[in-house]
């Protein structure tokens, strides 16, 4: 199996995997989704809430925003040496203290930890008008995705077939699949339809899959078959990976998929056992 | 018994038979908020 990245920074990754099967492609992004862990708010006390929200809502929109997690330092409160109970290894506390008037924002909360904070300053939680104040206190923990979707590191991801664009000897280069392409794939040159190529790489993998190149191929009178033909390689899949800010993308990636390496030995072992 | 508070004098009240502030005659009362803390779950 190969892995070839096309994109790779801190927020997000794209790359293509060969040799892989679509049972592998969907494991390895439901790992990615629900089973690497990240910090989000759980537990929240509230002294006061005058704001016009229900402490309620505070608290969901408080749970939703995204914390810079260090998994080298934390580890899931379910997996901690506390047996759960919350201490400094697994859980994060903060504090709010706000009067109005003024905008609440995820940069008004002050962590106990200097290296856990959000991983954004600006986000809105609830507006304040005069004599408003919210005062609170919020236990972070580490968690997994597959418990709540706030503990998922990822924001899209997903991955697609590779694509397969086959342009027979019958083209009349007529152009029509040229022009209705809607992510500009295909090029004419000298009543010639072929692949564009971008800085010498093929833009085949941008192909949608929408087909509409070969309805236009029908729809110009070639007859019953279409000269351009397009379909997918079901060995080869085209992931987007783009994270929410609380994990570096390569670290998702390397997480999920030492989780399926982890769980198959799992299974391996208990196979053992019981011959 | 749950204490309410008037939306236009502001006293706090207690509601009988009639939602209705027994010091200005306002019908519209706000459920007052308990004096502990309280705790929830951010979901």
């Amino acid at each position: 199996m190969d892995l070839v990245f096309s994109r790779l920074d801190d927020s997000v990754a794209r790359f293509t995997i060969h040799g892989a099967t679509p049972a592998f492609a969907n494991a390895l992004r439901r790992s990615m989704i629900g089973e690497v862990p990240t910090l989000a708010i759980e537990d929240i006390r509230i002294y006061d809430n005058t704001s016009v929200l229900f402490d309620e809502m505070l608290a969901h929109r408080l749970g939703l925003i995204p914390i810079k997690t260090d998994l080298s330092q934390y580890v899931p409160r379910s997996e901690c040496s506390c047996g759960g109970e919350g201490c400094p290894h697994c859980t994060v506390m903060f504090t709010l203290s706000v009067e109005g008037p003024k905008m609440v924002t995820s940069g008004d909360l002050i962590s106990m930890d200097e290296n856990i904070v959000p991983v954004h300053n600006n986000i809105p939680i609830v507006k304040l008008w005069e004599n408003q104040k919210v005062v609170l206190e919020a236990v972070a923990e580490v968690n997994y995705g597959k418990e709540h979707a706030k503990w998922q590191p990822t924001l899209a991801c997903g991955y697609s077939e590779y694509p397969v664009i086959t342009i027979k000897d019958t083209c009349d280069g007529c152009g029509k699949c040229v022009a209705e392409c809607p992510r500009d794939v295909l090029e004419l040159t000298k009543d010639t339809v072929s692949i564009r190529v971008v800085n010498g790489e093929s833009k085949e993998k941008d192909c949608s899959l929408c087909r509409l190149c070969e309805t236009a191929c029908m729809d110009s009178g070639i007859g019953q078959d279409p000269a351009i033909n397009i379909s997918s390689d079901s060995t080869k899949f085209i992931f987007v990976v783009e994270s929410d800010g609380s994990l570096p993308v390569k670290e998702i990636i390397e997480r999920a998929l030492l989780h399926i390496k982890s769980r198959s030995s799992d299974l391996i072992e208990a196979l053992q056992e019981g011959l | 018994m749950v204490a309410y508070k008037c939306a236009r004098c502001k006293q706090l009240v207690e509601i009988g038979t009639n939602i209705r502030c027994p010091y200005c005659g306002h019908r519209i009362l706000f459920k007052a908020r308990g004096a502990g803390t309280k705790e929830l779950k951010a979901r």
